[in-house]
C-alpha cells in the first residue's frame, strides 16, 4: 500500500488494530500504531508502536519506539526506547537503543544494544543475552 | 447587493417536490433566491426527465453551479453525475431530514439560500465504491468480509462487527471516528473502521477502545460465501466484491459556517 509517496498514510495518524481484527501481510506505516489484535507477517512504522496485553504478533517488527504488553514472535528492531511490561512475551531477538523491562516479562532471544547510540545516551538499562 | 451574472445556476428540483404540499416552500425559496440575485434555470424532475441529461445540457449552456433541491438522495444522485465535471455543487434541503445538509452546515428550505449566496466553496474528497461516489461513508454489517490493502489484508475475528469506510463518518452507526476527528474529508484518505458489536437486538457498539482504524487510499473488499451488502451514505446499496478508492478533492461544494469539518 505504501510503496509510493501518494499512498503513504498521513503523518501521525494512528492506525489501530483492535482485538476483533486479524491482519495478515506486510504492514508499513508512518504514524503511531496501536495493536490489540492478531498480526501475521511484517510490521514496520516510523512512529511509536503500542502492543496491548491481548495482542499476538507473529512478525518481525521495526519501530521508532515501542511499549509492549503482549506477545511477539519475531525479531524486534527498535530505533529508540523499548518498554516491556510484566505481561510481555518476546520470542525473538531484540535490537534496541534503550530498554526497560518490568519484572515478569519474558525474553527468549538475544538482546543487542546499539553501541553508537548507547555512547550518546549513556544510560542503557539492560544489556543481556539469553 | 452584488450581482452574480457571471455565475450561472441550475436548480434541480427532485421529483418528490412535485407534490402540492411543497409548493409553498418552493415559492419561498424562489423568492429568496431572487432577493439574493442568484436566480437561475429551474429544472423539475419527473419520470420523463433524466437528471444526467439535464445537467449535461446545462453544462453545455455554460452552467457553473448545480444546486440539488431535495434530500440526501437528490444530493447523492447529483454528486455521481457532476463528480467528473468542473461544476460547483450546492444543496437546498427540503423536508428537514437531510443529514448531508448537517455535514455541510446548510440550513433547511429558504434559509439555505443565504449560504448559497455567500459561496463559501470547499473541495472535498469523495469515496468511490466500484462506480458509485459517496461523500460520508459506506458500511458493511457482515463479519465475513476481508479488506485487502496493497501488501496486507484484514478480517474481523468477531462474529458481530460493523465495518465502515469513512470519509467523514457522520452517517454511520459508529460515529466515534467523526466525533474524535480521526477522519477528515479533505486529507486525501479514507479510514476503514472495524468495530465489534455487542450483539442482541440493539447491536450496540462495544466502544471506541476496541475498534480498529486503518487509513487507506485504495482497498478491495471480498466476502466468503454470499456477497455482502454495502450501504453507501445510508441510502444506496452495493455488493461485494468491491473496490473502494478515494478521489481526492473531487467535489467542489458550497458549505456553511456550521459545517462539521
Amino acid at each position: 500500500m505504501f510503496k509510493s509517496e501518494k499512498n503513504k498514510p498521513p503523518q501521525n495518524v494512528e492506525t489501530i488494530i483492535g482485538p476483533s481484527v486479524k491482519l495478515e501481510g506486510d504492514f508499513a506505516g508512518e504514524g503511531d500504531i496501536v495493536i490489540e489484535g492478531i498480526v501475521l507477517g511484517n510490521l514496520k512504522t516510523k512512529g511509536h508502536l503500542q502492543v496491548g496485553h491481548e495482542a499476538k504478533i507473529t512478525a518481525d517488527v521495526e519501530a521508532q519506539s515501542a511499549y509492549v504488553a503482549g506477545e511477539i514472535s519475531g525479531n524486534l528492531n527498535i530505533k529508540d526506547n523499548l518498554e516491556l511490561t510484566a505481561t510481555a512475551r518476546i520470542n525473538g531477538d531484540i535490537k534496541v537503543v534503550s530498554l526497560s523491562v518490568e519484572k515478569g516479562a519474558q525474553i527468549n532471544g538475544k538482546v543487542c544494544m546499539n553501541e553508537q547510540a548507547t555512547l550518546t545516551k549513556k544510560s542503557p538499562n539492560v544489556s543481556k543475552e539469553n | 447587493m452584488a450581482s452574480n451574472y457571471n455565475i450561472m445556476y441550475l436548480y434541480i428540483y427532485d421529483s418528490f417536490l412535485n407534490n402540492k404540499k411543497y409548493s409553498n416552500v418552493l415559492i419561498r425559496i424562489e423568492n429568496r433566491l431572487a432577493d439574493l440575485d442568484i436566480k437561475g434555470k429551474i429544472c423539475r424532475l419527473n419520470i420523463l426527465k433524466n437528471m444526467k441529461e439535464v445537467i449535461e445540457d446545462g453544462v453545455n449552456q455554460g452552467i457553473k453551479t448545480v444546486v440539488a433541491v431535495g434530500d440526501d438522495l437528490t444530493f447523492s444522485k447529483v454528486v455521481n453525475i457532476i463528480a467528473e465535471l468542473d461544476i460547483t455543487l450546492g444543496l437546498i434541503p427540503v423536508n428537514g431530514k437531510s443529514k448531508i445538509a448537517q455535514i455541510l452546515g446548510i440550513p433547511n428550505d429558504e434559509y439555505a439560500c443565504e449560504v448559497l449566496a455567500q459561496r463559501l466553496i470547499k473541495r472535498l474528497d469523495l469515496g468511490k465504491i466500484n462506480q458509485q461516489y459517496f461523500i460520508d461513508s459506506a458500511t458493511i454489517a457482515s463479519p465475513a468480509v476481508t479488506l485487502e490493502f496493497d501488501n496486507y489484508k484484514i478480517s474481523p475475528i468477531s462474529k458481530n462487527s460493523l465495518v465502515s469506510l469513512c470519509n467523514l463518518g457522520f452517517l454511520t452507526d459508529n460515529q466515534t471516528i467523526y466525533k474524535e476527528r480521526l477522519s477528515n474529508p479533505a486529507d486525501g484518505f479514507l479510514e476503514a473502521v472495524v468495530a465489534p458489536l455487542k450483539g442482541g437486538i440493539f447491536n450496540k457498539l462495544k466502544g471506541a477502545v476496541k475498534q480498529s482504524i486503518f487509513p487507506f487510499t485504495k482497498i478491495k473488499i471480498t466476502s466468503q460465501g454470499e456477497p455482502a451488502t454495502i450501504i453507501i451514505d445510508q441510502q444506496a446499496v452495493s455488493k461485494t466484491p468491491a473496490e473502494v478508492t478515494v478521489a481526492p478533492k473531487k467535489l467542489k461544494v458550497i458549505v456553511g459556517s456550521k459545517r462539521l469539518f
